[in-house]
This record gives structure tokens, C-alpha cells and sequence, in this order.
């Protein structure tokens, strides 16, 4: 009897569920069948196997990891910018005729849109230093804890995530692509290259980059913890308030 | 008086606090009934039905379907009801499967419902031969078809159709206005168009918008009824004026019109039954060995009617503003 009132309420909740996930798998679906993804992994990997290859006579592993990091907050994050800062605002022609007008909460849309692109950016993301990790440890002088590792891999990640929050939050925000893709632009080299000078370099990926190789040999500092705070507080901050904002406004 | 799917008291959108797109509409919509919604182009019937959908949220006033108040979070009563847009869009990189296939999730169906319903429709609208082929090269008749495939997908108890003829060829017009009337056997339908034919041939119940305000709910009947202008129109093959001097001598003849060369319109004095008139117009016609190309009472012409409606709008309008 227990087992059947428990096996009928996860039907209910999976039900409850269903458009949140029927939109985060549309979602995934269409980013990994574009020609943007397939270009940015091949140039991605293309990137980590020339520059792995060309510091193997006197790089070290923690140089490399974090040279192959660094590619994401200065080269990749463009096509981040580009695919989140769309998501939602490239879809508004149609959100009202095929999705919304179903029996779609505005949670359920803009939190499918919110899980999918994060989802995305982090497949990607370990993909690549996934065969970053593998070719430095291969060719590359040792000089990593595994722990320090896996810690730099995930702030970086993290970096990623709010990077992806902030698109996704712009895109519900502003009324056309250009203009959300444009302004975090601006935010994001505001925040990787101008927030060291202002003083607030905790809250700049730009300034991250410099202790990523400490990380990786196992220093983690109070600082890091910081700014890994800060990081995350920016992301829950874009989802919270953009999600509050598209249950407001008018589609 | 039946079950009321749709009331709306006192509907109000406000857009910006400058555009008033909809202005204090009150109507129903009862169970079992084909409800056109009619209006000149901007008068707010699609931001009519977008506060129905609760895509939008009213201004002042309320919305209530099934009984219950409709806001953006009702996807319980939007779980009941279907919609095709205007030019419907889709997601342009899916197939009409997977597209469908995504409908039914949104609208929570199990896989096994999913997969039957969808093969039903696809081929119930003529799509199977482009089922797997990208929404993106779709012609609009296509995208409507498709369009109302996904409105019925839930098989809804309410279907909502904003200009579902609009940019259909003849035939795609006339199979979609047969769709609709068999659908309405069924279903409760709200329709709006600003074609008043179709609405003449398809719906029982009428509301008509003009600028936002609602000036007309009710059966189609009760709106030619409320005005009805007592003129029978006529075409004839022969020698219309002296016809003309004719109906001068015919003392419920209050006046007439003529209307190029062969048109002529005759206002009926509003004592004599409209029956007789057309008899006796008839008669007169004969007489004179006239050939009559057509006879219409524009008290059977929902354009006219309409077109009334909306005229007696304006001049109260201007009056309200001198």
C-alpha cells in the first residue's frame, strides 16, 4: 500500500516536471546539433592540442592547465556570451504560439532554459579540459596535487556558470538579442579586465587567472573562498532575479 | 443558460500607460457554442486573446475560463484548452514529430498517448509526407496545419483560434472554416477574424471589438436583428432609371439609391413588413420585364450589420467627445 501512495506521488511530481524537462531537452537538443558547437569544440580542442604540444620541452602541468583554463575567460566565453545572451530573447517571436501558450508555467520555461544552457556549458567545458587534463599530465613536467586540480577545474567552472546565469538572466531582461549580447559583453571584460583596478578584483575572473596555478599546486587561500562566494552569489542572484522578472512581464 | 467556458468582467490592457488595446470588454462564451470574435484590424483581439491565454496579464478586470481566474501560472486550464496563432511560428530546426512530440510533453501526456495522438493528427492535417522534414521550409498553409495539429493535441475542450484563415489560399480557407465547424460539434470555439464571412458561415454566438471597446456580444441572429437597416438591395439587367421613376410612385418607398448602373438600393417604410416589400419589389421587377441579377435584404448581410455596428461606435465616440 506504502509503495503504491510513494510510486503514485513520484508520478505526480515526474508529471509536474515533464515541461521543465521537455524544454531543457528541446534546449540541449537544438545547441548540440548547431555548427556553432561543433566549431567551438574543434577549435577548443585544436587550441589545447597545439599550445599542450608546443610548452612540452619546458612548460609544467600546472602552467598548461592553467594556460588552457585561461582560454575560457578570454577566447571561449564569446560563444558563451553569444549562445545564452539568445536564448531566450531569440525565441520570443515563438515563445507565445508554441510554448507558452501550452500548459507551461513561466517557471517551468525559464528554468528549462536556465538548466539547459548551464548543462550545455559544463559538458562542454569538461569535455575540453578533460583532454587538456590528459595531455598535460601526459607530456607536461608534474608539478600538481590532484586535489588543487580538481579545485582549479571547478572554479573555473564555477566562472562558467555565472557567466551562463548572467547571459541567460540578460536575455529574459532585454528586449533584443544585440542588446543583451551587448551588454555582457561589456559586463564580463568590465569584470575580467576593469574590477582589479577598482579594487574589486575578487570579483574578477580576469584576476582568478593569476592564482589558477597556485590552485593547481594545492594553495587554496581565504581568498579564493571569496571569491568563490562572490562568484556563485552573482549566479543564484541572475537566476533569482530573472526568473522573478519573466513571471512578471508580459509575453 | 448554459455553462460559461469564457466570461470576461470589465477586461482592460493598458500597454505602457499609453495604448489602451482593450477597454473594458465584458462577454461569454457558453459550453458548445462557435464564438466569433470580430473586429477591424487592431482592435485588440489577439491582446483580447493573449489575456485569455493569460500570456498577458489585464490591466483592470478579470478573465475566468472553466470558472476560474485565467493568470499566467493557470497552466492547469491552458492544459484544457487549444490555441492557434495568427501565422503560427515554431521552433524552425524540429520536424512536425518532434515538434508535436514536445507539445504532448508540455501538455504532460505519457509516451504511449503522445505517440498514438501525434500519428492520428499528422495524418489528419496531410502532414505525413513532411512529418520528418524541418519546420523551416514549411509554406503557411503548412505551418497552419501544423498549427492546429498542436491546438489539438490535449484534445482540448476549448479551442482558441486567432485569423486562422488569414493568408490561406480558397481552398485552405474552405477546408479549414469545414475543420472548425465539424471541431465545433465537440469542442467550445472562440475564433476571431476581421472576415465576416467566415464568422457568418461558422459561428453561433458573435462578439464584435472596435478600438479596444466591445460594442456587440450575442447570437449572430440578435446583432442583424439590432441592425437591421430596411433596404433591399438589388441588381437588374435593363433600363434602371425608368425603374427608378417608378418606385417614386410607391408610397412605402421612403427612398432609393442607385449604385453604378445597374445597382439600385430601396429603403423601406418601416410600417410595411420587410416580406411584403421584397414581394412587391419583385412584382415591380417583373413588370417591367427587367431581368433581376440579385435580390439581398441587408438585414441579411453580417457586413452590413457589422459595419452598422461600428458606425453608430464612431458617432457615439464623437458625440461623447463634443
Amino acid at each position: 500500500m506504502n509503495n503504491r501512495v510513494g510510486s503514485s506521488e513520484q508520478h505526480r511530481r515526474g508529471e509536474a516536471l515533464a515541461p521543465f524537462w521537455a524544454i531543457m531537452q528541446a534546449d540541449l537538443r537544438s545547441l548540440f546539433r548547431s555548427k556553432i558547437t561543433y566549431g567551438w569544440l574543434l577549435a577548443a580542442f585544436l587550441l589545447v592540442l597545439v599550445t599542450t604540444l608546443g610548452s612540452r620541452l619546458h612548460g609544467t602541468t600546472s602552467s598548461a592547465v592553467s594556460s588552457g583554463l585561461s582560454d575560457f575567460i578570454y577566447i571561449w566565453s564569446l560563444v558563451i556570451i553569444g549562445l545564452t545572451a539568445s536564448s531566450v530573447s531569440s525565441e520570443a517571436g515563438e515563445l507565445a504560439d508554441s510554448i507558452m501558450s501550452k500548459s507551461v508555467t513561466r517557471l517551468d520555461y525559464v528554468l528549462g532554459k536556465f538548466a539547459s544552457r548551464i548543462a550545455y556549458t559544463l559538458i562542454c567545458f569538461f569535455g575540453v579540459a578533460a583532454v587538456l587534463v590528459g595531455l598535460a599530465l601526459r607530456l607536461e613536467t608534474s608539478d600538481y596535487n590532484s586535489l588543487g586540480l580538481f579545485s582549479a577545474i571547478l572554479v573555473i567552472a564555477l566562472t562558467m556558470v555565472m557567466l551562463t546565469t548572467m547571459g541567460v538572466g540578460l536575455s529574459v531582461a532585454m528586449p533584443s538579442t544585440v542588446m543583451a549580447i551587448v551588454t555582457l559583453l561589456v559586463l564580463w571584460y568590465a569584470m575580467t579586465i576593469f574590477f582589479p583596478v577598482i579594487g574589486l578584483d575578487l570579483l574578477s575572473p580576469g584576476n582568478l587567472l593569476s592564482y589558477v596555478q597556485d590552485i593547481i599546486k594545492g594553495e587554496w587561500t581565504w581568498g579564493n573562498w571569496e571569491t568563490v562566494i562572490g562568484f556563485a552569489a552573482i549566479s543564484i542572484a541572475s537566476t533569482t532575479l530573472s526568473s522573478a522578472y519573466f513571471y512578471m512581464k508580459d509575453i | 443558460m448554459g455553462q460559461r467556458i469564457i466570461e470576461t468582467e470589465n477586461l482592460t490592457k493598458i500597454f505602457g500607460e499609453k495604448l489602451i488595446a482593450v477597454n473594458n470588454v465584458n462577454f461569454a462564451v457558453e459550453k458548445g457554442a462557435i464564438f466569433g470574435f470580430l473586429g477591424p484590424n487592431g482592435a485588440g483581439k489577439t491582446t483580447t486573446i493573449r489575456l485569455l491565454l493569460g500570456l498577458i496579464r489585464p490591466t483592470a478586470g478579470e478573465v475566468r475560463v472553466f470558472g476560474e481566474k485565467m493568470t499566467p501560472s493557470s497552466s492547469n486550464l491552458r492544459r484544457r484548452m487549444g490555441y492557434l496563432p495568427t501565422n503560427p511560428r515554431f521552433p524552425p530546426r524540429m520536424t512536425p514529430i518532434q515538434y508535436l512530440d514536445f507539445v504532448g510533453k508540455l501538455f504532460r501526456l505519457g509516451r504511449a498517448e503522445r505517440v498514438e495522438r501525434l500519428s492520428a493528427l499528422i495524418r489528419s492535417v496531410g502532414l505525413l509526407g513532411d512529418s520528418s522534414r524541418e519546420i523551416a521550409g514549411f509554406s503557411t498553409g503548412m505551418l497552419t496545419r501544423l498549427g492546429l495539429a498542436a491546438a489539438l493535441m490535449n484534445d482540448p475542450e476549448l479551442l482558441i483560434f486567432d485569423e486562422p484563415t488569414s493568408g490561406l489560399d480558397p481552398s485552405g480557407r474552405k477546408s479549414t472554416l469545414e475543420l472548425i465547424a465539424e471541431l465545433g460539434k465537440e469542442k467550445t470555439i472562440f475564433v476571431s477574424s476581421h472576415i465576416l464571412t467566415d464568422i457568418d458561415r461558422i459561428c453561433t454566438d458573435v462578439g464584435v471589438i472596435s478600438e479596444g471597446k466591445g460594442i456587440f456580444a450575442g447570437s449572430i441572429k440578435e446583432m442583424k436583428k439590432s441592425t437591421r437597416s430596411r433596404v433591399v438591395r438589388l441588381e437588374l439587367d435593363g433600363d434602371v432609371q425608368k425603374f427608378c421613376e417608378l418606385l417614386k410612385a410607391v408610397k412605402w418607398v421612403v427612398g432609393y439609391t442607385t449604385r453604378g448602373d445597374f445597382g439600385v438600393d430601396i429603403t423601406i417604410d418601416p410600417s410595411m413588413p420587410m416580406a411584403d416589400a421584397v414581394r412587391e419589389v419583385t412584382n415591380l421587377v417583373t413588370s417591367q420585364k427587367l431581368d433581376l441579377i440579385s435580390i439581398s435584404s441587408s438585414t441579411s448581410n453580417i457586413e452590413d450589420a457589422f459595419m452598422d455596428l461600428l458606425r453608430h461606435e464612431q458617432s457615439r465616440g464623437f458625440l461623447r467627445a463634443t
